[in-house]
């Protein structure tokens, strides 16, 4: 899998959020502080021009510039995290992209950045049961199924991270938009990398 | 010092934050970065921004990270990431505010990273002890001193932060309890500790304290407290900031301009009106002398020259049959004894003011020579008039505090001039440090310290040191042309105002003489210059220069500049008034020979003449008019000052009757933001280079265009942090006091 392919995948992602930029308002004005559709959106409008001007010719050198523009854009918490996401990913990727040693870098980079465990109602909780599929031999169609079920599992949690935290148990009943934009990702790889894994 | 950082989701929200901190501080300079928000309005924090502020905060001591909440946090752990030296940087758990305010005060006392950090961590303690009911009084036994807090407000933030910043300087741990209320010891080396104390106005505080220099520390809390803190009621009224006005790094022990007993001499009256006039005439010179100051500190001295009852007295004794020194002396010294007999204190201190003024009157009467201060050391002083600021000798005087006073006043332009460190605008508080106590100053950044610790000295040595070699450097260079990393070559002049200034011009490597002030010539005399006096200064000066082009400015006076043979009409605002071009224009037959005089050296060596205060196209073409009458010079430029507003906004009227303008930068920043520049408490306005000002002079530069030379003769034109916005405006030359031409050159190399 070359730079092409990431990509794709990259704008199959930002694509996915654009399209649902307002159900991650809506799951965050629930539970936060409103924020991460209008966020995530700013920033992955800013990587796909980013793309654009500056095409990468190799998936570590795209995962860091994708990093690096997350980090600046998105403002909330996820700029960080997906920023860290996609930095451990960059360090992570060889000249081929394993995609379940990419993602485990990804998840570990979130868990140090985050400090947040399984169950705490995050992003952890969608993308930990992918890696873990993806590592057990599983396809990407299957990894994205996995991602969103950890994300139906966090409707009943209670927030312990976050600005959701501060809402304890009024926190619950609702899917965590972390977890529900971890899921977009999967999706995108599934949609757009399929079988090339 | 330690840098701090602030990292927030809304800019608006760190700034505020910032000048709130930077309020407690009492002026001193703090590194403070703020990394917040994505921009303006859009609520957001950016990990690559933190980093860069935290390396544009850390001098080498580290930096402390004040935090809101959430992505703040992880935005800073990954900034860590991507910083050249994580091990120096500190993510605070503090409140931001809170944490904020307390970690300023110690880093602007020179704490280390580890209690800045600790300071701000504790920030919430005087909020909870407030809060919480039960606050747990610790019994510890009595001892030590007692002193009352006097201030109005109590032991609120700003004297508290002035206890915390001294007592830290001292080897020293000093721990206070507030006796009225019964609290616990706290640490005065902690600004969020003291604050626990409630000291309210009247309350009794114990001091103790213990380590080498107890005894000191101990003392100088006593003193403090009795000097309120160095709170004052003016300070309340507006909040005077002790600022650099002549760069360089001063220590030694603190010195005084000592008023010598004047004898008087035994003449016998030559008659009543004889006397009187002999008096007026005294009276005359000191209120000139006053009036060329512009500063508020001498406003008092100026109405006792005016007082009635002191006159009466004085006439009364004239008719007596005394001598005028005498009937001065004796009727000053009774007003004096009469303030000295009140209780307010404030009014006892103007018993201080009318032997000042009696003095400087004798002096005048007696045609004594100004006193120098008698000694080596830093001279601190309410205020300087320019006769006492030209006798300072650099060999001696190793720099100047002044409670009063700005960097655009006339003694700091004479310490500018002579090299010698300065800062003005520091607060009464420093004429209350004892004679000879050691005082460490830098005249760059305005810190002052009154007997500071081995630490703080050392630091202060360093930095002259480093210092010393940059001056080194720069003067090794001094001689070649400046010329920006651009390839773009820039003249760099000297502003004269003496044969002796072209002197130290040449040999500070002057590529000419951007400011020649004529006035010199004109003021301080019963008549005018005759035109071959005038030729000959302005040959001697262009041959002290070397053959150097010479820009002579044509006579700026008025009646802020009162000539004597031509005495002004009384003016209400003397800035605003007949001044300048509109002087001499005033005077046609004066400002006629100067032309003539200025036509005649230009007919031998390189000379610009230009004219200051010009307001409309009108008057420059009168001028024109008048220079073509005196007759013809080959090479000779012309120009004009711009100084008034409605000028700079006019620029592309004026470019086809100029060969160059000349921003001076003092006056245009009074007339642009309506801020007298002598006035200490404006400082924080006539300081530095306002945006409106650099508007103004971006648009001057772009109405010149390739057509007219565009040169600064002002005050900013020396300041090295305003030099590369001024090359940006299109500035091709810039004019500075002599000593620091080889610094401006090299700063124009950086640009």
């Amino acid at each position: 899998m070359g730079a092409e392919a990431v990509d794709a995948w990259i704008r199959e992602f930002a694509r996915l959020i654009a399209a649902n930029k307002d159900e991650l308002t809506a799951l965050d004005s629930a539970i936060g502080d409103g924020d991460h559709g209008t966020n995530m959106d700013r920033g992955l409008t800013a990587v796909v021009s980013m793309l654009d001007a500056e095409p990468q010719a190799t998936p570590s050198a795209l995962f860091k510039k994708v990093g690096m523009t997350l980090i600046s854009k998105v403002g909330g918490a996820s700029g960080p995290l997906y920023g860290t996401a996609f930095l451990r990913m960059a360090a992570a990727a060889g000249d081929e992209v394993d995609l379940a040693k990419v993602l485990r870098a990804a998840l570990d980079g979130v868990i140090a950045r985050g400090k947040a465990e399984p169950g705490d109602k995050t992003m952890v909780d969608a993308l930990a049961p992918a890696v873990d599929a993806l590592e057990a031999g599983a396809g990407l169609a299957a990894a994205a199924e996995a991602a969103a079920k950890g994300r139906d599992a966090t409707i009943p949690l209670v927030a312990r991270k976050g600005r959701a935290s501060y809402l304890g148990e009024r926190s619950a009943g609702h899917a965590d938009p972390g977890a529900t934009s971890v899921t977009l990702l999967l999706t995108a790889a599934a949609t757009t990398l399929g079988d090339q894994n | 010092m330690v840098g701090l950082v602030v990292v927030c989701h809304s800019r608006p929200l760190a700034r505020a934050a910032v000048a709130l901190a930077s309020e407690m501080t009492q002026g001193r300079p703090l590194a403070i970065e703020v990394a917040a928000g994505l921009d303006e309005t859009t609520f957001g924090t950016d990990a690559v921004a933190i980093s860069e502020a935290i390396a544009a905060a850390d001098s080498g001591d580290g930096v402390v990270v004040l935090m809101d909440l959430g992505s703040a946090v992880l935005s800073a752990e990954l900034a860590l990431e991507m910083v050249d030296e994580p091990g120096r940087v500190v993510l605070s758990p503090a409140p931001l505010v809170e944490g904020l305010v307390a970690a300023a005060v110690a880093a602007a006392s020179g704490a280390d990273r580890h209690e800045v950090a600790d300071e701000a961590r504790n920030g919430l303690a005087g909020k909870q002890s407030h809060l919480e009911q039960d606050v747990a009084v610790e019994q510890t036994p009595a001892g030590g001193t007692t002193v009352k807090v006097i201030n109005k407000h109590g032991l609120h933030a700003r004297p508290a932060a002035r206890l915390v910043t001294e007592i830290r300087a001292f080897d020293a741990r000093v721990e206070l309890r507030n006796a009225t209320t019964g609290t616990g010891w706290v640490p005065a080396s902690s600004l969020t500790r003291v604050a626990t104390l409630g000291a309210l106005q009247n309350h009794e505080l114990e001091v103790r304290g213990e380590g080498r220099e107890a005894a000191e520390a101990v003392n100088r809390v006593v003193a403090l407290a009795a000097a309120a803190f160095g709170e004052t009621d003016a300070e309340d009224a507006d909040h005077p900031r002790g600022g650099g006005a002549s760069p360089g790094i001063g220590t030694g022990p603190a010195l005084r301009i000592r008023e010598a007993a004047i004898d008087l001499p035994d003449a016998p009256s030559q008659g009543s009106a004889t006397e009187w006039r002999r008096l007026e005439s005294a009276l005359d010179d000191v209120r000139q002398e006053i009036a060329r100051l512009h500063s508020p500190i001498f406003d008092a001295h100026r109405l006792l020259l005016d007082d009635d009852d002191l006159l009466a007295d004085v006439r009364a004794r004239l008719d007596r049959n005394e001598a005028a020194p005498q009937a001065w002396s004796a009727a000053t010294a009774r007003t004096a004894a009469a303030f000295d007999a009140l209780t307010d204190p404030y009014l006892r201190g103007r018993a201080a003011d009318v032997r000042a003024v009696s003095q400087q009157v004798l002096r005048a009467l007696l045609k004594l020579p100004t006193p120098a201060p008698d000694g080596d050391g830093v001279l601190l002083a309410a205020d300087l008039t320019p006769a006492e600021a030209a006798a300072l000798d650099p060999e001696r005087i190793t720099g100047v505090v002044l409670a009063a006073g700005s960097p655009t006043s006339h003694a700091a332009i004479l310490t500018r001039t002579r090299g010698i460190p300065a800062v003005v605008g520091a607060g009464p508080q420093i004429l209350q440090i004892p004679d000879g106590t050691l005082i460490a100053m830098d005249g760059s950044t305005g810190e002052v310290v009154a007997d500071p610790s081995e630490p703080v000295l050392a630091t202060f040595r360093a930095r002259a040191q480093q210092q010393r070699v940059r001056r080194n450097e720069a003067l090794t260079r001094a001689a070649a042309p400046a010329v920006t990393t651009g390839g773009v070559p820039i003249e760099v002049g000297a502003n004269i105002g003496s044969v002796e200034d072209a002197r130290a011009a040449a040999a500070n490597g002057a590529d000419l003489a951007g400011l020649v002030r004529t006035e010199f010539l004109f003021l301080d005399r019963d008549e005018a210059p005759t035109v071959d006096e005038q030729v000959a200064v302005y040959r001697a000066i262009a041959e002290a220069l070397g053959g150097r082009r010479i820009t002579l400015r044509t006579l700026d006076a008025g009646s802020d500049k009162p000539l004597r043979y031509l005495p002004p009409p009384a003016e209400a605002n003397p800035f605003l008034g007949v001044r300048g071009l509109r002087h001499s224009l005033a005077h046609p037959a004066m400002f006629a020979e100067q032309l003539t005089a200025i036509v005649r050296v230009a007919r031998e060596t390189p000379v610009s003449v230009m004219f200051p205060m010009v307001t409309t196209v009108d008057e420059l073409r009168a001028a024109r008019a008048m220079l073509a009458e005196a007759g013809d010079a080959p090479g000779l430029q012309v120009g004009m000052m711009v100084e008034v507003p409605a000028a700079a906004l006019r620029a592309a009227e004026f470019v086809p009757y100029v060969d160059f303008f000349s921003i001076g930068t003092n006056d245009l920043t009074q007339y642009t933001l309506a801020a007298e520049r002598g006035n200490a408490a404006l400082l924080s306005l006539t300081s530095g280079l306002d945006p409106a000002v650099a508007q103004l002079i971006d648009h001057v530069g772009r109405a010149a265009g390739d057509r007219v030379l565009v040169a600064v003769c002002g005050e900013l034109a020396g300041d090295e942090a305003a030099v590369p916005r001024l090359l940006a405006s299109g500035v091709r030359e810039l004019s500075v006091a002599p000593s620091l031409v080889p610094l401006v050159k090299q700063a124009v190399r950086a640009a």
